[in-house]
């Protein structure tokens, strides 16, 4: 199996404070790994370092054989190939639906307009919202939001999704909607590291669980190993107050 | 008081005047608003002496009163260059645009970077994330967001602008109020000639205020319904 994403003795600091404090983990291509832990754990920062949204401080991260913490890498090259799902969607709020999604791709020339309109109803049509490709962002729904935030970093053809928290600020009645996109998406074989407090998704989607606490992977494995034998005091006690 | 003796008389006058405020209103509009962009986006550079750059520049312009800049511009500078080129001169137009220029793209910077930090920081680091550069990003992304959230601003700093045309009469520039000046300084007919000057800004500023209305209303897509 290929290697995605290998990350060898990661440090961060936000100035004199450590929020990554060695981190080593893979991902193979294919894999499904959720990162779940309490507010905090480093997460998010975590997840951002793999595509420079934050810049690591030490350590190395190769993606997709990409050095990323290497400071000549081009790395708007690196980041066509890697998806990314915020958890305030992040919608282009002056675009409608559909140009939403067909912006990468035009402006990167890696389409005509034809194609990546072509591209994009498709893509709104296996989120459920061929309906909406002519609506601005703020008449959808959160729900809708994220589905078509979802499409859009798919235009790209992404190797590898990252997603951060994408349930995390929808109503509870719009959770599920997201997740089953994301369900599809890891059926189908779609790399992707998962920042997320619906454990339910994790537990069934997840090939592999990764626990976070204060800055270090405490735990990892399948799900049924950290959710139902966790080894670590703190995982139980974390899983023993979100479970 | 005679306002149909007094128009009859100065009207040809004033149009010239009216033409002159016109074509430098419109021309240091057009000018200021590039050099507004540019100091606006030196001032968000990561190079510090590039930041300084804009800073100075609009802590100068913004900390002396436009009527000193005029003459500075008109009066002053042709006296320093005439020293090494005894030829120069400036002219009233030349010097008027120069200044009204400057003054306005420095607001303008002002206004513009106020509306580009006003644009969520999200959408910035969504366009990142696709692997649109930062430069694009700006220009696709922040700006036109930027751009429609100060346009109220922007057409406060046209109207300024407009109104501040009257101030170059001082360098001999012959606008609308210089014309009604002259007429009135041999007729001594103050009132009529000024209320007809008070009415042809009026006119121009409610011209440009019906258009800024109808730019806000045609790029508004947060207003735009879900039927049309």
């Amino acid at each position: 199996m290929t290697e995605k994403v290998r990350i060898t003795n990661l440090h961060k600091y936000f100035d004199k404070l450590e929020v990554l404090r060695g981190i080593d983990m893979t991902v193979n291509e294919g894999e499904v790994v959720c990162l779940i832990g309490a507010s905090g754990s480093g997460k998010s920062t975590l997840l951002r370092c793999l595509n420079r949204l934050e810049e690591s401080t030490s350590g190395e991260i190769v993606v997709d054989g990409y050095e990323i913490s290497d400071k000549k890498i081009d790395i708007n090259k690196v980041r066509e190939n890697i998806g990314m799902v915020f958890q305030q969607f992040n919608l282009f709020a002056h675009m409608s639906v559909l140009k939403n999604i067909m912006f990468a791709p035009v402006e990167l020339k890696k389409m005509t307009k034809a194609e990546a309109k072509e591209k994009a109803l498709e893509l709104l049509k296996r989120v459920g919202l061929e309906d909406k490709a002519d609506s601005y962002p703020h008449q959808l729904s959160g729900g809708q939001k994220q589905r078509v935030a979802i499409a859009r970093a798919l235009a790209m053809n992404p190797d590898i999704m990252l997603f951060d928290e994408p349930t995390s600020a929808l109503d509870p009645e719009m959770v599920g909607e997201v997740l089953e996109v994301m369900k599809e998406l890891a059926a189908e074989g779609m790399t992707m590291v998962v920042v997320t407090h619906e454990m339910g998704f994790a537990r069934e989607v997840a090939d592999r669980v990764l626990f976070m606490d204060e800055g270090v992977i405490c735990e990892q494995g399948t799900p049924e190993e950290i959710f139902l034998n966790p080894q670590q005091e703190r995982t139980k006690d974390f899983l023993g107050k979100v479970l | 008081m005679d306002f149909a003796l007094v128009l009859k008389q100065s009207w040809p006058m004033l149009l010239e005047g009216l033409k002159v405020t016109l074509i430098i209103s419109l021309l240091s509009i057009a000018i200021g608003m590039v050099i507004g962009l540019i100091s606006c986006l030196m001032g968000l550079s990561k190079l510090k002496i590039v930041k300084a750059i804009s800073a100075v520049y609009v802590w100068i312009i913004r900390g002396t009163p436009m009527i000193v800049q005029a003459f500075i511009v008109y009066y002053g500078i042709p006296i320093v260059v005439q020293q090494f080129n005894p030829n120069f001169i400036i002219s009233e137009f030349l010097a008027g645009t120069i200044t009204l220029s400057l003054n306005a793209g420095a607001y303008l910077s002002e206004i513009f970077r106020s509306g580009i930090q006003a644009v969520d920081k999200g959408q910035i680091e969504a366009s990142r994330s696709l692997g649109i550069s930062s430069g694009k990003t700006m220009f696709k992304v922040v700006l036109p967001q930027a751009f429609k959230i100060t346009i109220p601003s922007i057409v406060n700093q046209f109207i300024i602008t407009i109104k501040d045309t009257s101030i170059l009469s001082v360098i001999s520039l012959a606008e609308l109020c210089n014309q009604a000046k002259q007429y009135s300084a041999s007729t001594y007919r103050f009132f009529e000639v000024y209320i007809l000057v008070g009415l042809c800004y009026l006119a121009i500023i409610s011209l440009l205020m019906i258009l800024s209305k109808y730019v806000e209303k045609k790029i508004s897509y947060d207003r735009k319904s879900k039927n049309n």
